[in-house]
């Protein structure tokens, strides 16, 4: 096998994410890829939540993709929940499980207990564990495979004398074992990525791998029978990380020295990771500091970051939608004030708390349009971790560069997945600073003499600088006067043009796939790996050779690009890709280069879209059955 | 003798004739002078309102920001460049209305910046409603029925918050007032002066004459003595502070509630969580680039991140 597709299940709190360090790391440690992603409801403890992944010996995975080949049930709930998500595979569950009747599970939403209730009815299944496995023996080609969960933590307690409340812990190390095991990898470098991850807690690793081999003795017949096949990764070392991590250490590159934040999912631990890093000495260089204050709400954490900036420190705020409706008012003052600032707004479920952890798209227009007045912005999408992390330290080179707020949009898809990507080339990270006042003659913060005024820092010797949200003079103070507020006013809009000019054409917009495609898809963000892979799936199925436009920087909106490349194509051969209803992004073409009436791919469950349901959606396009696709896959 | 610094700008006020207003900017103006701030280390960062645009007036660093969010601004730039003397000025209705959030929180965190707030009863600039300081069933000029709000009692609300510098000053005792910015700008800590300021135009209630009927010292009180002298006694004074704050005799007490300058500074307790290094270096004066190049290499990357680098074992 080339890959392997798995999901993994259980209540919130009960170790989940540990698994996904865990599987992630030993996958990494042996050379395979792996995609991750994390869902999981607004809740601390007992809902459910799960893992779902994909493994590959071949290259980087950038979708996910149902159904998979191994389901790792930690409860009975996950196997109810996700019995349409496996075929062909194994699943791993508790044996006391099997008892389990559907109605009997309190944690589980009413709606879907009753929608799946339904579902095995019409299947004439037995709404027990039991009563769905044999079902999905039968049916589906699955193999179930119970393990006595309580046998192997008795052992554990016993040996360890370790107290019963706390034997639920060690449940996800049960769970990774088996999958490990299913999939051949070692016992080396299982106790690895457990040292890893229990970092300098020694007994808890000793633990945690006599579990491992009990539950590897337990399941010796089975061992390998998902092997995958020799990594053709030839790298020494990976990144493993999230988008969250990722974005974190992109601002680091950067040079970030002020992050404000108030805590809001999935946003929140971006800062929590930032604040690790306050201060480091490495290799004798001290890097810092980096201030991340989190402050009383989401208009403090702006108004902050623009005050920070005002100093000279390159600063930034990251937030979700609630929080970035609060930060509109100072977005349209740094924007009157011409003061570099960076947004990271990761997307959710809206509208309103809409779904707090779960991912979308919808909030492009808010990104682009929203605060009251007409200023420059720039807006930027990253499709992967690695444009995520180049885009998180570059989002302050165009801030300083052009003197405008920079909304750096991400969603909780990328935020929450554990990607396997390769060191950076930090040469590529370069720190552009924009026009620097140079301490002579009478400093004027808004010169008309440039379009872009030398910026002076306040505290610096020499310049005396005002600043004001009213329309202004050369200085600073305030103007009503019209032929300073047309100059003035002209300053700050023509940005955009020149930005449309200075900003290279790679950074706006990246094409992958055929030269001379008969169709293409147009997204960006998240969207970007589903449709990669999905492009090739698709040729292969039905000989159509398509592109994929990734827009990268979406205002400007990168017109001319976009034209080009949409001028040669039916707009029925044009298929825009977004996690929202109304795929907003062909308002924009259609507003901006007059390209209307394209097909559309959407999706808003907040569930990331699934290859192959992407692939058979545009089946269904590239066939002329229809112009617009809802995906639903995924609980 | 030194020449003077000039701290006043050019520009024409556009403040009514007879504005509390003007007196309190005399009495910052001379308070700089005296305390020979520089004036590119100094920086006025004003709300919206007739008293935002103060920072105008003033020739240092001035930032006029939004309605209520003075506070945030100020502390992103103290924060990050703590060599800077930051002091913010707003209205009662900026400050304890729409920006009431912030003012307690800046209690909390003890950040060396003062806050003058411009107590003047009413909003002045969008002409005249009832701010959060005018007292329940007033009625001044502009409103059409009595305040059905109540008010807030500023100098509590700064005490309860934790600022650790409170005073109170009327805008037409202008040495006094004086007196009193200097000793916020010297304390260490948010320091907060309620400034009483008649509005000539919409406030007909608290007038100048009001005031100088009702207006007396603390500090000719005998026994008065508002500074914390030894830690042990800052609760003692904090309750003496909030006891006088609520005093309702009719008359209004002005001059120096409360200074505590022991409690830990927020530059401090970050100083403390960041090697010590902080305020000396700090985000505006700390390397982040070597001619255009970020300062990692592939070696400080990898040691820097190393949790996120996994080896390859076989
Ligand atoms: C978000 C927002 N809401 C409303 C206003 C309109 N506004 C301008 S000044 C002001 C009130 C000013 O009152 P105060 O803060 O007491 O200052 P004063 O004018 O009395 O000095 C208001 C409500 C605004 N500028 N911004
Ligand atoms: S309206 Fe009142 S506060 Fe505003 S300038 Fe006139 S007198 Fe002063
Ligand atoms: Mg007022």
């Amino acid at each position: 096998m080339k890959e392997i597709n798995v999901v993994i299940g259980g209540p919130q709190g009960s170790g989940i994410e540990t698994s996904m360090s865990i599987l992630s790391k030993i996958s990494a440690g042996k050379g395979y890829w792996i995609l991750a992603e994390r869902e999981y409801y607004s809740n601390i403890v007992g809902r459910h939540s799960y893992i779902i992944a994909r493994i590959s010996s071949e290259r980087q995975p950038r979708s996910l993709t149902l159904p998979v080949q191994i389901l790792a049930a930690v409860d009975a709930e996950t196997i109810f929940t996700h019995y349409n998500d496996i075929e062909n595979g194994v699943v791993i569950y508790n044996k006391i499980d099997e008892k389990v009747r559907l109605d009997k599970i309190p944690s589980m939403e009413d709606l879907l207990k009753l929608r799946i209730m339904n579902e095995l009815k019409g299947l004439g299944i037995d709404p027990s564990v039991s009563g769905l496995m044999e079902f999905m023996k039968r049916e589906r080609g699955v193999e179930p495979l119970p393990i006595d969960f309580a046998q192997i933590l008795g052992k554990l307690s016993e040996s360890y004398r370790l107290d019963p409340r706390q034997l639920s812990r060690y449940v996800s190390t049960i769970v990774v074992s088996a999958i490990t095991t299913l999939l051949g990898l070692d016992e080396g470098s299982m106790k690895i990525a457990l040292s890893s991850h229990f970092r300098d807690r020694e007994e808890i690793v000793e633990q945690n791998f006599a579990v491992f081999r009990e539950v590897s003795k337990l399941l010796s017949e089975k061992r390998g029978i998902l092997k995958l096949e020799e990594p053709k990764n030839t790298s020494k070392k990976m990144l493993v990380l999230t988008g969250n991590e990722a974005v974190a250490i992109g601002k680091i590159i950067g040079g970030l020295r002020y992050q404000s934040y108030y805590p809001i999912t999935p946003a929140a631990d971006e800062s929590e990771i930032l604040e690790k890093f306050g201060l480091q000495e490495v290799q004798g260089k001290i890097f810092g500091p980096i201030l991340v204050m989190q402050t009383e709400d989401e208009i403090s954490a702006i108004a902050s970051a623009i005050g920070a900036s005002l100093s000279g420190a390159r600063s930034s705020t990251a937030t979700s939608g609630p929080g970035f409706d609060l930060m509109v008012e100072a977005i349209s003052w740094a924007g009157m004030n011409e003061v570099p600032v960076v947004i990271t707004f990761y997307q959710r479920g809206g509208p309103s708390t809409g779904l707090p952890t779960r991912g979308g798209q919808s909030d492009l227009m808010a990104a682009i349009f929203s605060g009251h007045g007409e200023f420059a912005r720039v807006v930027l999408a990253s499709g992967d971790h690695e444009e995520a992390m180049y885009d998180a330290a570059d989002a302050f080179n165009i801030a300083e560069r052009f003197q405008v707020p920079v909304i750096h949009l991400l969603d909780k898809f990328l935020a929450n997945t554990t990607a396997s990507i390769p060191i950076p080339k930090l040469d590529e990270f370069k720190v552009d600073r924009g026009i620097r006042y140079k301490g002579t003659g009478d400093y004027k913060r808004f010169d008309l003499s440039s379009q872009i005024s030398p910026r002076a820092f306040i505290g610096e010797r020499g310049a005396f600088i005002w600043y004001t949200g009213d329309e202004h003079d050369e200085r600073g103070h305030i103007s009503e006067e019209t032929e300073n507020r047309i100059r003035m006013y002209n300053k700050r809009m023509e940005k955009i043009k020149l930005i449309e000019e200075e900003v290279p054409s790679w950074r706006k917009l990246n094409l992958t796939g055929s030269t001379s495609p008969d169709f293409i898809i147009i997204g960006w963000g998240s969207v970007k790996g589903v449709a990669l892979e999905a492009l090739e799936k698709i040729e292969a199925r039905t000989g159509f050779k398509g592109t994929y436009a990734n827009l990268r920087m979406l205002w400007p909106f990168p017109r001319k690009e976009l034209k080009e490349i949409t001028s040669k194509l039916a707009p029925e051969k044009i298929i825009v890709a977004e996690h929202s209803y109304g795929a907003n992004i062909a308002s924009l073409m259609a507003t901006d280069i007059k390209v209307d009436e394209v097909a559309s791919i959407v999706k808003y469950t907040g569930r990331p879209m699934m290859l192959k349901e992407f692939v058979e959606a545009l089946e269904l396009i590239l066939s002329g059955k229809t112009s617009r696709v809802v995906l639903k896959d995924g609980a | 003798m030194e020449p003077k610094i000039n701290y006043r700008t050019d520009l024409w006020i556009d403040w009514c004739p007879g504005c509390g207003n003007y007196g309190i900017l005399a009495a910052v103006l001379k308070a700089l002078e005296e305390l020979k701030l520089e004036p590119h280390k100094t920086a006025i960062v004003s709300g919206i309102g007739c008293s935002g645009k103060i920072a105008h007036y003033i020739k240092a660093n001035g930032v006029h920001t939004l309605h209520g969010r003075a506070i945030p601004f100020a502390m992103g730039l103290k924060l990050a460049n703590p060599e800077l003397n930051v002091i913010v000025h707003g209205g009662d209705g900026d400050l304890l209305g729409i920006g009431a959030g912030h003012f307690v929180a800046m209690g909390r965190r003890n950040l060396d910046i003062v806050v003058i707030m411009h107590n003047n009863g009413v909003y002045g600039l969008t002409k005249g409603q009832a701010s959060p300081t005018l007292p329940l069933y007033t009625k001044t000029k502009k409103l059409s029925h009595p305040n059905l709000q109540g008010q807030i009692n500023p100098i509590m609300l700064a005490l309860a918050a934790g600022y650790t510098f409170v005073a109170r000053g009327y805008a037409f005792d202008g040495n006094h007032l004086k007196e009193i910015i200097k000793a916020a700008i010297q304390h260490k800590g948010s320091a907060f002066i309620d400034v009483l300021q008649p509005c000539v135009t919409f406030n007909d209630i608290y007038t100048a004459e009001f005031y100088k009927k009702v207006i007396y010292k603390l500090e000719t009180e005998t026994g008065w003595n508002p500074n914390v002298e030894d830690p042990k006694e800052a609760d003692v004074k904090l309750l003496a502070a909030l006891e006088r704050a609520m005093v309702s005799d009719g008359r209004i007490p002005i001059g120096v509630f409360y200074s505590n300058p022991y409690a830990s500074t927020f530059e401090e307790r970050i100083s403390q969580s960041l090697g010590r290094v902080y305020p000396n270096l700090h985000p505006s004066n700390s390397k982040i680039e070597e001619e255009g190049k970020n300062l990692f290499d592939e070696k400080t990357f990898e040691e820097m991140f190393k949790d996120f680098i996994v080896e390859r074992i076989g």
